[in-house]
């Protein structure tokens, strides 16, 4: 299932960076994280016949260029951190929201938590055992994103 | 009369793209964060169209939609879905409660103006919206317990077109005494933590809630500046006040043009003049500017710069990064360009590796001369 969800994923991140930025992004190979600046992480869980949690992130000065092409701002136009902080959350429950559609129509019926953001440096998201994770990289505009996807394994898939 | 449209999510970022995609039209777009707040301002203001989002809380969108046509004055108002949920059986769900259309997110802002006007009449403004000017007359609200800082603040901004009201309690401030306010600056420390519950009530006011409002307060109050801030303040202004700081926030945050301070156009060539002080801020103001002012000059045929340093006091590293991009945006645009600057600025930009090889002319006349054809001809 974890390859549905992978591929599902991977579609709505294309969809929605593409539909409301008009960015384009391209999958990478798997690497490592780029750190040396603060990370802005969005997640958005999903709960029901299945379970996990999705995990959108960039460096912060990335994030705010998203926020900016966004919300139509200039960089210095953005104050503060809520904004990006809140632009990330609705980009990343869009991202879930469309898988969400998706499985919808495939049966699996599911609840989406509420957005929350994260920031840190040397960001790192772990799991604990008894679950799968995939981690897709991405280059968009020139800079990394990264977005995870951790879910509880299914027996088989509907 | 002005169409009004209610967007009702509960995201901020949404509304706020929502807002954005009717920019371009002669209406008035409200905001509502959930349900309850939407049906309060549906009742107060009659909108001619909702946009509502599904999922919220306090009350959802469901829940809001059924309540809205149980209303009598509320019913007829036509109603557009945006969801971030497209499945088929939520599809289903949304057409059977009765809505005019539905968005599914993500979205084009175009598609949704659209959409819009496909249901009502929109008018498009002519030449877009109008971009305030620096210079442009501003009403600033100071909601503070102490007169004096009413004084000081209307003195600190007597060099602009700006109207400072002075209130010293926020129920005094509440009725809005004189016209609207474009900026409100209220002391964070007022009694009885006044300035939150004020803010709160600007923020409840549909007429109100998109005025930036600054927090007052001296610089070593960090516990009042982390509260403003977490409550969503524009942001915190310190005692004493840094002017050319203030109208650098006030300017940013109602995306003032200030450009014209800063460029201007003699004979065919952009010049860039600097002030004698460029702080960081407006060091930041040029910059930001500089990419599209030159760009606008070469479109326009102009093919001459003159950076204007005379009035600068002082060469440091901010005066010296404009310098380098200003140079190199000229190099690759292949425009003429020269520098003027005084003794001292020139005297100064010896002593950087970056800058020793600095050419300045004395006066803006000189800078002139030099770009004249006679001139760069025998040059060459």
């Amino acid at each position: 299932m974890i390859d549905e969800l992978e591929r599902l994923v991977g579609g709505a991140v294309t969809e929605v960076f593409g539909t409301m930025l008009n960015f384009q992004v391209s999958s990478e190979p798997p690497g490592c994280v780029k750190n040396g600046e603060t990370h802005v992480a969005g997640s958005v869980g999903f709960v029901g016949t299945l379970n996990g949690i999705v995990y959108v992130y960039s460096g912060a000065s990335f994030a705010r260029r998203l926020t900016g092409s966004l919300l139509g701002l200039k960089e210095n136009e953005i104050i503060g951190e809520e904004m990006v902080d809140d632009a990330i959350g609705e980009l990343t429950n869009m991202i879930v929201g469309h898988v969400k559609s998706r499985l919808s129509d495939k049966g699996h019926r599911c609840n989406l938590t509420i957005p929350s953001t994260i920031r840190g440096e040397h960001l790192s998201v772990g799991r604990v055992s008894a679950t799968e994770r995939r981690v897709l990289f991405y280059s968009c505009d020139g800079s990394q994103l990264v977005v995870e996807l951790i879910m509880k394994p299914v027996k088989s898939a509907v | 009369m002005k169409r009004k449209i209610l967007t009702v999510d509960d995201s901020k970022t949404i509304r706020m793209i929502v807002a954005k995609a009717f920019k371009p039209f002669d209406c008035e777009v409200l905001e509502a964060s959930n349900g309850v707040e939407g049906l309060a301002i549906a009742g107060m203001e009659k909108p001619d169209l909702l946009i509502l989002d599904l999922t919220m809380p306090i009350m959802d969108g469901v829940e809001m939609l059924g309540r809205f046509k149980t209303n009598p004055e509320l019913k007829t108002i036509p109603v557009i879905m945006l969801t971030a949920e497209a499945g088929r059986e939520n599809v289903i769900k949304i057409a059977k409660m009765g809505v005019r259309d539905y968005l599914v997110k993500p979205f084009k802002e175009e598609v949704l103006a659209e959409r819009v006007c496909r249901i009502i009449d929109l008018k498009k403004i002519e030449n877009g919206p109008k971009t305030k000017r620096f210079d442009d007359p501003l009403q600033i609200l100071v909601v503070d317990d102490k007169p004096a800082i009413h004084e000081q603040i209307r003195l600190g901004l007597s060099e602009t077109r700006w109207t400072v009201t002075g209130c010293v309690s926020s129920e005094e401030a509440a009725v809005f005494p004189g016209a609207l306010p474009d900026i409100i600056l209220v002391s964070l420390s007022l009694p009885e933590n006044a300035a939150l519950t004020f803010f709160h009530s600007v923020k409840a006011n549909p007429r109100t809630k998109n005025i930036p409002v600054f927090g007052l307060c001296v610089k070593t109050a960090v516990d009042d500046q982390s509260r403003a801030q977490q409550s969503g303040f524009a942001g915190v202004i310190t005692k004493p006040i840094d002017y050319e700081d203030l109208k650098g926030k006030i300017s940013r945050v109602l995306s003032l043009d200030t450009s014209y301070r800063y460029f201007d156009s003699h004979d065919n060539i952009l010049v860039i003049k600097l002030p004698p002080v460029l702080t960081p801020l407006i060091a930041n103001e040029v910059s930001l500017h500089l990419r599209t002012k030159i760009s606008e000059a070469v479109d326009s045929g102009f093919e001459k710069v003159i950076m204007d340093m005379s009035q600068t006091l002082k060469a440091d590293i901010t005066l010296i990064k404009i310098g380098i991009e200003v140079s190199q945006l000229c190099q690759e645009l292949s425009l003429k360009y020269r520098m003027v600057g005084s003794n001292g600025i020139y005297n100064e930009c010896k002593n950087y590796e970056e800058t020793k090889d600095w050419r300045f002319e004395k006066s803006f006349e000189e800078a002139i001369s030099a770009l004249s054809p006679q001139t760069v001809a025998e040059a060459v």
